[in-house]
């Protein structure tokens, strides 16, 4: 068994008695008086676990364990603190704005956690097949040199043909300004890519042996521009989960924050 | 109109001199001069003449007291010969690690691990000059083109040493230079006109192979020094006694293959695409009949197939490794079915090989190992046995592609070889980030680099087994750390020539200009900036492993030695 299963088994092996385990001692425990406190506290301590992974990765320098092993540790106490959050809210919808809006936030950072994880198992292994390695900050200068490098070819001093220049303007100016078709390459789909080539090689039909030579320049230019967008999209989501993950996580952190406080300074009555 | 070749004299030999200003007089002095006095000019062939040797493999230089000649743990390529004068050369204790202008080893202590917290502040390559381990009693001094570097209390090393004098005639060096292993002491100038011949390793090799006695000192002093205790750990001989293991060393031959330069010659062969092992020296022939088992010593060498019109990779071995003791030990058990060699095996580069012959392997070593030590026998015969032998399965285990592009990169060289798993790699940097923050700002390695299928070869140093970058430093800055083995700069001693820059065939070490505390450049008398040459430390003064690795959240990136591919393969594992 490779190691990844291995921490995969385990992890859920893990999960699954924790949260067989907290289950059990819901139902024994439950009609304790001060039980929602108990489990609040616990969903607490659960939370401050999950959130010091966060400062683990800003002091890299200290041995302070493998990242890995934290990341695991994170995504399963992740799920059985989402258990414990269901017990804690003892299984019923929440009310009142507050404690509808802290659900909603705890709902989020889980949900965009699990995202996270998603795409994080899934897209580097579509970008590692896809070929065409490249560091998300080079992209821009990448993409300009795609561009000025098919410009040359359709409208610069050695062009030649009016129709290459007009389908370049018409078709392939906006296709190489920016990055373009996100969700599409999300999706995985080529389609847009497969419809400008398909263009292209109309225009090669009704061409002359200097133009498809220059069709075909445009094409593998248009190719690499396609895999360079598709490296974007991927590599922008696999970046941008965390910037709604983190944010959202503070809002979390100062929301159960003024929860205590409510909590504390509300409930002499109700004892 | 078409394009006209350019037309060049073909490169020979001794196009670049190890001396340009060598002189005939100079030349004629070495030859009136032991033992090259007492070679006999004649036996030298018409091509490499003994006068052409000394003309162009050999330099003469000129120290002054306390000037350090050779380094412990340095790597050097040449041997010196004392024409005048004396040095000396330290026995016990060895040097302290700042009196070789090197870093004192050791961890950082918790106030300076904790300080990082807040250094990330400062700016991009700040260097103090109060560097922590900076060289005390060491000076440095500019000779012509070269800095000389010095002891400054020598009286002080003599007391605190145990030394020994060595007098005009005394050869050293000779074992590092053409085993390319580390110099095992260090020789320091013991007069003020210290004159020696320094012979870089060509020149050593053919002085030995046309003069008699030349090789048959270097020989005995190898033998007496390096091989013993070399064969004694080495595991297929651990069953013999001494009497049989001295038997062996005394027959056991040594050879080089490939060029000690490999790196440049590498360098221009990978930028003109042309790296293939049909071009690479042949140091045993698929077909050949097996005269002996070879160890290698030092270096790799790749064993290949033939496969259509070319040699397909198996695997290639390292130091340590053996090739062809499957088929002596058939040959051995079952005589009536004699095997030649399975495979070829290609010096890449440079290969420095130990060959056990045949006999002394039938007589005293086979006979010495245990059933369960023996290799199994040789499946020749097409189609009788379809199983995979052992040379083929690492390439069924790592993939076609990925053997080949590891060899064709020379990554085999790697201790500490920065690996991404592509497959796994979410690109997120936190592995820059945390190789930042470990070294005040400053990423020491690019998360870029060649790949093959889902493995990477980021861009960071790999603590080469064959260290090119450490030969020629003039301080000795760029050294091993002397507990893990890790090549290090000492930043206090760089003088930022960038010999080892030049060296490095991965392009792994960056020089930089450095900067003060207020991110001003740090500038010469000339006004120039000054450099400092800077790669991977392996996070060597730091707890826990290299940051990079610890920092990878997917177990995507590893630090591993890919000298053999067990780990690779563990690693990769589906």
């Amino acid at each position: 068994m490779n190691r990844f299963r291995h921490q995969l088994f385990s992890g859920l092996g893990a999960s699954v008695v924790a949260g067989a385990g907290a289950l059990w001692l819901n139902g024994k425990f439950n009609a304790l008086p001060d039980y929602a406190f108990l489990t609040g506290w616990a969903l607490l301590a659960g939370m401050f676990v999950l959130t010091i992974y966060n400062v683990r990765k800003k002091l890299p320098f200290l041995p302070l364990g493998k990242s890995e092993t934290w990341l695991q540790i994170h995504i399963y106490l992740g799920f059985f603190t989402t258990l414990l959050f269901l017990i804690h809210l003892n299984f019923r919808l929440p009310h009142g704005w507050f404690e509808i809006a802290l659900a909603w936030l705890f709902v989020l950072v889980s949900g965009s956690g699990m995202a996270g994880l998603l795409f994080s198992r899934v897209l580097p292994r579509r970008l590692a097949t896809r070929g065409g390695e490249v560091i998300f900050e080079k992209i821009p200068a990448l993409r300009h040199a795609l561009k000025t490098q098919a410009e040359d070819l359709a409208l610069g001093m050695d062009a030649k043909s009016p129709v290459i220049a007009d389908f370049y303007a018409r078709r392939l100016a906006a296709f190489f300004s920016g990055p373009k078709n996100l969700w599409l390459h999300l999706a995985e789909s080529r389609r847009p890519v497969n419809a400008l080539l398909a263009q292209l090689e109309d225009l090669r039909r009704f061409s002359n042996d200097a133009e498809r030579d220059q069709i075909g320049k445009l094409s593998a230019l248009v190719r690499q521009k396609d895999g360079l967008d598709y490296h974007r999209a991927l590599q922008l989501t696999l970046k941008l989960w965390l910037f709604v993950h983190i944010p959202l996580t503070y809002s979390l952190l100062i929301f159960t924050a003024a929860h205590l406080v409510f909590v504390f300074g509300f409930s002499g009555g109700a004892r | 109109m078409p394009d006209t070749p350019t037309i060049l004299e073909r490169p020979q030999r001794w196009d670049a001199a190890f001396d340009p200003d060598m002189t005939e007089t100079v030349v004629d002095r070495l030859l009136a001069t032991a033992p090259f006095s007492r070679m006999n000019a004649e036996k030298f062939p018409q091509r490499t003449p003994l006068r052409e040797i000394l003309r162009n493999d050999s330099r003469v230089l000129r120290f002054r007291k306390g000037e350090i000649i050779v380094r412990q743990g340095d790597y050097g390529t040449s041997a010196f010969l004392i024409l005048s004068g004396a040095t000396r050369v330290v026995l016990k204790p060895d040097l302290a690690p700042s009196l070789l202008g090197r870093q004192a080893p050791g961890k950082k202590g918790i106030l300076r691990t904790l300080a990082q917290i807040w250094n990330g502040s400062r700016p991009a390559e700040f260097f103090s000059r109060k560097q922590p381990g900076q060289s005390t009693g060491l000076g440095a001094r500019q000779d012509a083109d070269e800095v000389r570097v010095f002891l400054q209390d020598v009286p002080r090393v003599l007391d605190q040493h145990r030394t020994e004098q060595m007098t005009s005639g005394d050869f050293f060096g000779e074992i590092a230079a053409l085993s390319r292993m580390p110099r095992t002491s260090t020789i320091f100038a013991d007069s003020d006109d210290a004159e020696l011949l320094e012979i870089r390793w060509q020149g050593l090799r053919d002085l030995m192979k046309y003069d008699e006695g030349l090789r048959s000192h270097i020989s005995r002093i190898y033998r007496e020094r390096a091989l013993a205790s070399y064969l004694r750990a080495t595991p297929i001989f651990q069953h013999l006694d001494k009497a049989q293991l001295d038997r062996v060393a005394e027959a056991v031959e040594f050879s080089t293959f490939g060029d000690y330069d490999w790196s440049g010659e590498y360098k221009r062969l990978a930028q003109a695409g042309s790296v293939r092992p049909e071009k690479e020296p042949v140091i045993a022939g698929e077909g050949d009949y097996p005269n002996g088992i070879v160890l290698v010593r030092a270096g790799f060498a790749r064993v290949s197939q033939k496969f259509g019109g070319g040699e397909r990779t198996l695997n290639y071995l390292g130091a340590g490794q053996i090739f062809g003791l499957n088929e002596i030990a058939h040959n051995w058990r079952s005589k009536d079915a004699v095997v030649n060699f399975q495979f070829s095996l290609r010096a890449i580069g440079y290969t420095h090989l130990l060959i056990v012959p045949t006999r002394l392997m039938e007589e005293i070593v086979l006979p010495s190992l245990p059933k369960s030590e023996l290799p199994p026998l040789v499946e020749t015969a097409k189609g009788e046995n379809d199983s995979t032998p052992p040379e083929a399965a690492v390439r069924e285990k790592v993939g076609a592609e990925v053997l080949e592009f590891l060899t064709e990169n020379r990554f085999f060289n790697g201790t500490a070889t920065m690996v991404i798993d592509l497959d796994r790699c979410t690109r997120c940097d936190d592995c820059v980030r945390a190789c930042a923050s470990t070294h005040d700002n400053n990423p020491r390695f690019l998360r870029h680099g060649p790949s093959a299928g889902r493995l990477m070869i980021a861009n960071a140093c790999m603590h080469c087994a064959d260290p090119v970058c450490m030969i020629g430093c003039p301080t000795g800055a760029i050294h091993r750390e002397s507990f893990a083995g890790q090549v290090v700069i000492n930043p206090a001693t760089c003088i930022g020539c960038k010999s080892c820059f030049n060296h490095c065939p991965y392009d792994a070490i960056r020089m930089v200009e450095v900067r003060d505390e207020r991110g001003e450049l740090l500038v010469d008398q000339e006004m120039k900036p000054i450099a400092k040459a800077t790669k991977c430390d392996l996070c060597v003064e730091n707890y826990g492993g290299p940051a990079c690795e610890r920092a990878c959240p997917h177990g995507a990136l590893a630090r591993m030695s890919l000298n053999n591919l067990d780990p690779l393969v563990k690693w990769l594992k589906l």
